[in-house]
């Protein structure tokens, strides 16, 4: 009993730890440009294919080819702020939230239209190895995908506290006309956050390849996550978000083992319904990245 | 501007007189199908509306209402016999039931978190319902049973009869929705759409009118429900809490134009033609074109058009209107 709890738990872990990168990027895009990105999961499944492109065409580890997807959303973010989310952030609710709404639905479609609705997935020498640790059971790929989320994590904990274009994210964060009266320049913020945003994406999606099929639709597991993440770990608060991650992970594994393998979405939902009715400003107080 | 009533009365007059003779022009099955999917998701469109459109709460889970809808009917119809007329009332209550719990969780959120919060409980619907197996058919969903021609159980031979009843229920929405933006109600969920805060401040209960307009929005997005399967004699959770229905809803209305009257008739009517010409075109084979399509167009109106394309279609009428009479001024004046 007692090791399938465990059990549970590391596998809830590992995969929150994908969560975590993709709740981050929402968070982060959310604290700073205020607004929700609803393309966020469409964006780890592009991450997916251009590992499993890169794979397939040029015998790239999915691992490795975390340099390309991560240059390349993080340009197509900073394009995307630039022509499309700075023409709606002085409009109203509705034309926010379905600009990336339409976004999603866009990517989705183009990409069934573009790779079909078949399942992509790649070998890697390491995708079915796993390691003992007593009587617990460790796969690698999720492993290696954890350490990796958490490294990327601990590196945006670094530039948001440590360097000029970090503090002035989070300055613009906490008060955008201020900001920009001591001399900072709010668009090129935005664009930044919104790239590293998607940076973390197409990583979330280069580290699942090696474990995880790519399909046009595999985002919407993955956005349904961080959104439930977010609000568990208070709006726009990037640590929480990271804590809120892995607790939803670990839910989503309990509620497979102990409840029913189609059981984990319900747990999840439950879980953010509770939030709402309980604790509606989510579990970490306010601003305190 | 005076003359603008009487030319409305005009239009509204030709335009029914055309709606109903409709299906007794046009006999191609295909073309009547499509006609009642216009009807249905104009009204489903309406319903959404009312609540997204006029007080902007952008809901993005309609689908539990639909599907809350379609199943209470069948429900009742296959278990205790109960006419689908009845069914689709008690499917309109059990969603105004459901509507209580799902607002006071949700109306805690504003603006995408609201949004997302509705998805959640749209999905959670339809995960239960999924597990239901003994008494809603699970997974697998069931067929309804064929009566032949009975117009007491909603079922008929002949396709125009779905037709007028969608006919009635598209109706019974704008008439709803006409009582209601023009009455004390209709002001204040612009008020609250508008700026909540400052609704509140002037002594108007946001949360109260918020509630009130959610239960007539599920209500009658239950009708629709339970008329969507009894027209395709087909029930499973992925089909009744689909979420494409409640994407559709908020596409229609925010494409035709938020918080109108009509914004949702124009919007559905604007999307289905293009999908009905795009499968012409193309086929059926072709996934994801339909949404492609449909999602290029919702962003071309959100960046060039937020209000909707009613609002192009009315100033254009405006200008040709104001553009002959000055014609006719100068006219005239030339003789």
């Amino acid at each position: 009993m007692l090791a399938t709890v465990a059990q549970a738990v590391v596998n809830g872990l590992l995969i929150g730890g994908i969560y975590a990168l993709v709740s981050i990027g929402v968070t982060l895009i959310f604290g700073v440009v205020k607004i929700v990105n609803f393309a966020q999961g469409e964006f780890v499944m592009i991450g997916m294919y251009i590992s499993f492109f890169l794979a397939t065409r040029f015998g790239i580890d999915p691992l490795v080819s975390l340099v390309v997807s991560m240059p390349v959303l993080f340009v197509v973010g900073v394009l995307l702020q630039h022509c499309l989310i700075r023409r709606v952030l002085a409009l109203g609710d509705m034309p926010q939230i379905f600009l990336t709404f339409a976004l999603s639905l866009l990517l989705i479609n183009v990409a069934l239209l573009l790779f079909t609705a078949n399942y992509r997935t790649v070998q890697t020498p390491y995708t079915e190895t796993a390691i003992h640790i007593g009587s617990l059971y460790v796969a690698v790929a999720k492993l290696i995908a954890f350490v990796v989320a958490m490294v990327l994590s601990g590196i945006l904990w670094v530039f948001l506290h440590a360097t000029d274009l970090g503090k002035a994210m989070r300055a613009a964060a906490q008060n955008r006309d201020v900001a920009m009266l001591m001399g900072i320049n709010p668009d090129r913020v935005f664009c930044v956050a919104v790239g590293v945003a998607l940076a973390l994406a197409g990583a979330a999606g280069s580290l699942l390849m090696p474990f995880y099929p790519a399909y046009p639709m595999v985002g919407q597991v993955f956005v349904l996550m961080a959104f439930v993440a977010v609000v568990l770990g208070t709006l726009g608060n990037v640590t929480g978000a990271l804590i809120a991650s892995l607790m939803m992970g670990v839910a989503e594994s309990l509620g497979i083992q102990f409840v029913g393998a189609d059981s984990g979405l319900i747990v999840v939902f439950l879980m953010l319904l509770l939030t709402l009715a309980l604790r509606p400003s989510g579990l970490f107080g306010g601003w305190t990245r | 501007m005076r003359r603008l009533p009487r030319w409305g009365g005009l239009w509204l007059g030709a335009l029914a007189l055309i709606v109903l003779v409709l299906p007794v022009v046009v006999s191609n099955p295909f073309a009547i199908d499509i006609l009642i999917r216009v009807l249905l998701f104009a009204f489903i469109g309406v319903a959404w509306n009312l609540m997204g459109g006029y007080a902007k709460q952008l809901s993005l889970g309609h689908a539990a209402y639909f599907g809350l809808g379609a199943y209470t009917s069948t429900i009742l119809l296959i278990r205790f016999g109960i006419s689908p007329w009845i069914g689709m009332l008690a499917g309109g209550v059990v969603a105004m039931l459901a509507s209580l719990p799902i607002g006071a969780l949700c109306f805690r959120l504003r603006g995408p978190y609201f949004a997302i919060a509705t998805i959640a409980t749209a999905q959670v619907l339809m995960l239960l319902f999924l597990k239901f197996r003994d008494f809603a058919w699970g997974a697998e969903g069931t067929t309804l049973p064929n009566l032949g021609n009975s117009p007491l159980m909603m079922q008929f031979d002949a396709k125009a009869a779905y037709y007028y009843i969608a006919l009635v229920l598209l109706a019974i929405g704008l008439a709803i929705t006409y009582r209601i933006e023009r009455s004390w109600m209709g002001y204040y969920l612009v008020a609250v759409g508008e700026d909540e805060d400052a609704a509140e401040a002037i002594g108007v209960n946001a949360l109260r009118i918020k509630r009130h307009i959610y239960l007539i929005s599920a209500f009658l997005t239950a009708l629709a429900g339970t008329f969507y399967v009894q027209y395709i004699y087909f029930i499973d959770p992925n089909t009744a809490f689909s979420f494409n229905v409640s994407v559709e809803a908020a596409l229609v209305s925010i494409v035709g134009g938020i918080g109108t009257l009509w914004g949702p008739v124009i919007g559905t009517v604007l999307l289905e033609a293009t999908s009905a010409l795009l499968q012409s075109w193309l086929g059926g084979s072709h996934g994801g074109v339909q949404l492609t399509v449909y999602s290029l167009i919702l962003i071309a109106v959100i960046l060039w058009r937020p209000t909707g394309l009613l609002g192009v279609l009315t100033e254009t009428y405006a200008r040709l209107v104001h553009v002959d009479r000055t014609r006719g001024r100068e006219a005239l004046l030339d003789g």
